[in-house]
């Protein structure tokens, strides 16, 4: 099998992940769907009655005659609105609002927007900056911290990473975000409690500043709980490289250390390094997303949390079709970077026995 | 494999294993978990857990631990419930004449804190009454230290009163107008109605009389004296004392403090470990059991079987967990019971472990004792159980330890946001509620770091357990 079929084989997969989200989001679409109707219908009823105060009187004069109304009214409106139709038909009639994004309109404002597909498009740039700002300084962080305690295996500083890692491995990001926030906002008062702007926002170059001084909570809570674990992996990576036989090679030449480790060793390592960067970026996102919700950023998190919190399950729909997309393309894409960095892949030619 | 093999073997991997320290505390804070987690009833209450969604009523909300006053200048009164046995009965049913009749009690409050209890709540004075139109008396007075005394309350004692002292407007009017007499006039010029309806009640029962009393009320030690004292005017009329309860609302409540509910936090704790425990180990152990049976079948298979099983594998890998948990958390919301939640977790949890499984497998499946077996004429579920499996455990243990932390932080996730088993008392779930009340930015420390610290143990007992047993099964791993 090639690297082309391997990719190929990926991107149905990613498809097939795809219809099965769609699915799943449309089956609730039409739940919920018909549980708005539904109300609607009743109110619309409600409605005609009291506009019409003489077919009230004549009705309530009657009881039986108004459960006969009544029936009739209803069963009309649900045939007006296609409820009578099978739920698997509605079902794959919703499939196609939820593959064009149509996911329609929250009960309350979010953002000062009611159209979820506006509300998400406001969210992701935001998720995007608080995120990406505190991977690179995770992968930084971690990047250079491993390969110095893979140079000093057994080392005071090896054991520290290693101690470190296990120990935030084991934290709830979002339980730390709770905890920085007591410590730094409520204690210290250092740093403002949750948002991304000062209410109301600054202008002009403050702007930016302020956002920047809203950053870094949030920014050091996820930093503080991923750097640890990075720093590990890469130098399990690097040591696993480092007993090469090029490196004793390039050693046995007199290739400077620096020069060992930061041109050869880490050039080597690069490939499952990046990949692990793609992939820990996206299990991270789970802990990460909560995190927001935690400091009340106004992204992709804060949108979860909200949904959830109000019962808005149009919007939850939106956000959750969103980020698996999202997952799946990050995914193609961590594939994609492999194989072009690592000439070496030819998926499934040594599995094959 | 025979009994005497096992016992050498695992004297052998015990020897090993002696010399991991991290793995000796990871089992040491293992067996405290465990025993934390079978003591729960015993430690705390047997009925936790029923009622746990309940509003705790007589427990003070959202008050710090107890022990929190080692650490403040100014102490705060714990919480206090009196009962029959504290409280001094010094007339039982003295005949007044007329038909009247003279009960009374007194309890004593010893007041070393500079924060007087939140409330003084009087209930379940038994009483049954001939005539419900004439109900019975009581009369509260206190008698303060510096010899003051102060008649709090008097008021009708009907079948079911309830008296919470701070809450109740004649109280406040009563010792308004006591230390009124002690202020400076100047202070309350103009602010008087004000200064009544926000005043701390008990705050100036319990203060200094001194001009600043109603302001900014000192606190006064010593031993103060409550006395109850109740007329019954009816000659059928019963006053029956046993059940009485005298509850000292605290300003600080127990090894936990309490949240918003008034729950027992400690009590939370405790309990949660089983929740923790169950989820993380069941989960763990399920989805590593049918990750390697999944693996290890697919390599046996081999051919297009093989392939078919990698692609469903791949499929289920590919499944973004968090996103799709909070979607069918949120269509089943209220519905969701623990066993779903392992259901779920275990559905998404067995991939990476099928991957490693079935590579191993494929080592094995090639050893000649395999060819061996397989040329005695045993059938694929002999090899399968009895020769491949075998050799997989040992990893298999390891892998089960890491994938604890991994299943208790997702359920705690999942509870964090408001999606696990409503009815089930976890640390998650004190955590939602401690997010949705803000208890981060009222500064309500007692309720926001233990869970999240519990949830953290018993993620670094795992990972440590983990670590330890890879470190002793997987040998080439040793030279790291």
């Amino acid at each position: 099998m090639g690297y082309g079929r391997y990719l190929a084989i990926r991107l149905l997969n990613a498809l097939l992940v795809l219809a099965l989200v769609t699915l799943l989001v449309s089956i609730l679409f039409t739940k919920v769907a018909e549980e708005d109707l539904k109300s609607s219908i009743q109110e619309q009823i409600n409605m005609k009655l009291r506009a019409n105060p003489e077919l009230m009187k004549q009705l309530s004069a009657d009881p039986e005659r108004f459960q006969e109304w009544y029936q009739n009214e209803y069963n009309r409106l649900i045939g007006a609105y296609e409820l009578d139709k099978p739920f698997w038909v509605r079902v794959l009639e919703r499939t196609k609002d939820t593959l064009t994004l149509n996911f329609g309109n929250t009960k309350t404002p979010i953002f000062g927007e009611t159209n979820v597909k506006k509300i998400i498009a406001a969210a992701i740039p935001r998720t995007v900056l608080l995120f990406t700002t505190a991977q690179i300084i995770v992968i930084l962080i971690g990047l250079l911290l491993g390969v110095k305690a893979a140079q000093v295996a057994g080392s005071a500083l090896d054991r520290a990473v290693s101690i470190i890692a296990m120990l935030t491995s084991s934290i709830p990001m979002w339980w730390f975000g709770m905890i920085a926030i007591l410590v730094f906002s409520f204690k210290l008062g250092w740093f403002p409690s949750g948002g991304m702007t000062s209410t109301p926002p600054k202008e002009g170059f403050a702007y930016y500043t302020d956002i920047l001084y809203h950053m870094v909570l949030p920014v050091g809570t996820i930093v503080f709980v991923l750097f640890g674990g990075w720093a590990w992996t890469t130098r399990n990576i690097m040591i696993g490289t480092m007993q090469e036989d090029f490196i004793m090679a390039a050693r046995a030449k007199g290739v400077p250390e620096r020069k060992v480790i930061y041109g050869h060793a880490l050039r080597a390592a690069a490939p499952p390094i990046i990949t692990m960067t793609i992939f820990s970026l996206l299990g991270s996102l789970g802990g990460a997303i909560i995190t927001e919700g935690v400091f009340n950023w106004p992204g992709m998190g804060r949108l979860y949390w909200t949904a959830l919190q109000q019962n808005e399950t149009r919007l939850l729909m939106g956000v959750t079709f969103v980020t698996v997309a999202l997952y799946l393309i990050s995914m193609i894409l961590a594939d994609l970077a492999y194989g072009y960095l690592d000439p070496r892949v030819k998926v499934g030619a040594s599995q094959r026995t | 494999m025979r009994w005497v093999d096992l016992k050498e073997s695992l004297k052998d991997f015990w020897f090993e294993f002696k010399r991991q320290k991290g793995g000796l505390l990871g089992l040491f804070l293992l067996a405290l978990l465990v025993f934390t987690a079978l003591a729960a009833p015993y430690i705390t209450e047997p009925d936790i857990p029923e009622k746990w969604t309940a509003y705790w009523e007589g427990n003070p909300t959202n008050v710090p631990p107890v022990w929190y006053n080692y650490f403040t200048a100014k102490k705060l009164a714990p919480h206090r419930i009196l009962t029959y046995r504290d409280v001094k009965i010094t007339s039982e049913g003295e005949d007044l004449g007329g038909g009247i009749r003279y009960y009374a009690f007194e309890f004593d409050y010893n007041n070393r804190y500079d924060l007087p209890p939140k409330d003084l709540i009087i209930k379940n004075i038994g009483v049954k009454l001939a005539d419900l139109n004439s109900p019975a008396q009581i009369v509260i007075t206190v008698f303060r230290p510096d010899g003051q005394k102060i008649e709090l309350l008097s008021a009708d004692l009907v079948e079911g009163s309830i008296y919470q002292i701070a809450k109740m407007g004649a109280v406040r009017n009563n010792v308004f107008n006591w230390a009124l007499q002690f202020e400076d006039p100047k202070n309350v010029e103009g602010r008087v109605e004000t200064i009544k309806s926000t005043m701390d009640v008990m705050e100036v029962i319990f203060a200094k009389a001194e001009p600043g009393i109603l302001i900014n009320p000192q606190p006064l030690h010593g031993d103060y004296k409550f006395q109850v004292e109740i007329f019954t005017f009816n000659e059928g009329d019963r006053i029956d004392l046993k059940q009485i309860q005298i509850i000292l609302t605290g300003r600080t409540y127990g090894f936990m403090g309490t949240d918003y509910k008034g729950r027992d936090l400690w009590a939370g704790l405790v309990w949660g470990t089983r929740v923790s425990l169950v989820v993380g180990v069941s989960v763990a152990v399920l989805s590593v059991l049918i990750g390697i049976a999944y693996g290890v079948t697919s390599a046996y298979l081999g051919g297009w079987k093989d392939e078919f099983m990698q692609r469903v594998n791949e499929f289920v890998a590919s499944i973004p967990t968090l996103p799709i948990l909070i979607l069918l958390g949120a269509a089943f919301k209220g519905h969701v019971t623990l066993w779903t939640i392992v259901f779920l977790l275990v559905m998404f949890g067995w991939t990476g472990i099928a991957k490693v499984a079935r590579s191993m497998a494929l080592q094995i499946k090639e050893q000649t004792y395999v060819e061996a077996a397989k040329a005695l004429g045993a059938g694929t579920g002999r090899i399968i159980f009895k020769h491949i499996m075998p050799q997989i455990m040992p990893y298999a243990f390891a892998v089960m330890a890491l994938s604890v932390p991994g299943a208790v932080l997702t359920e705690a996730s999942l509870s964090f946001l408001g999606l696990g088993d409503p009815t089930a008392v976890t640390w998650g779930q004190i955590l939602y509620d401690a997010q949705t009340n803000s208890a981060t930015i009222n500064g309500y420390w007692w309720w926001v770091i233990p869970p999240g610290l519990a949830i953290s143990l018993v993620a670094l007992t795992f990972v440590l357990i983990g670590v330890a047993l890879d470190r002793v099964l997987n040998p080439r791993l040793r030279r790291l």
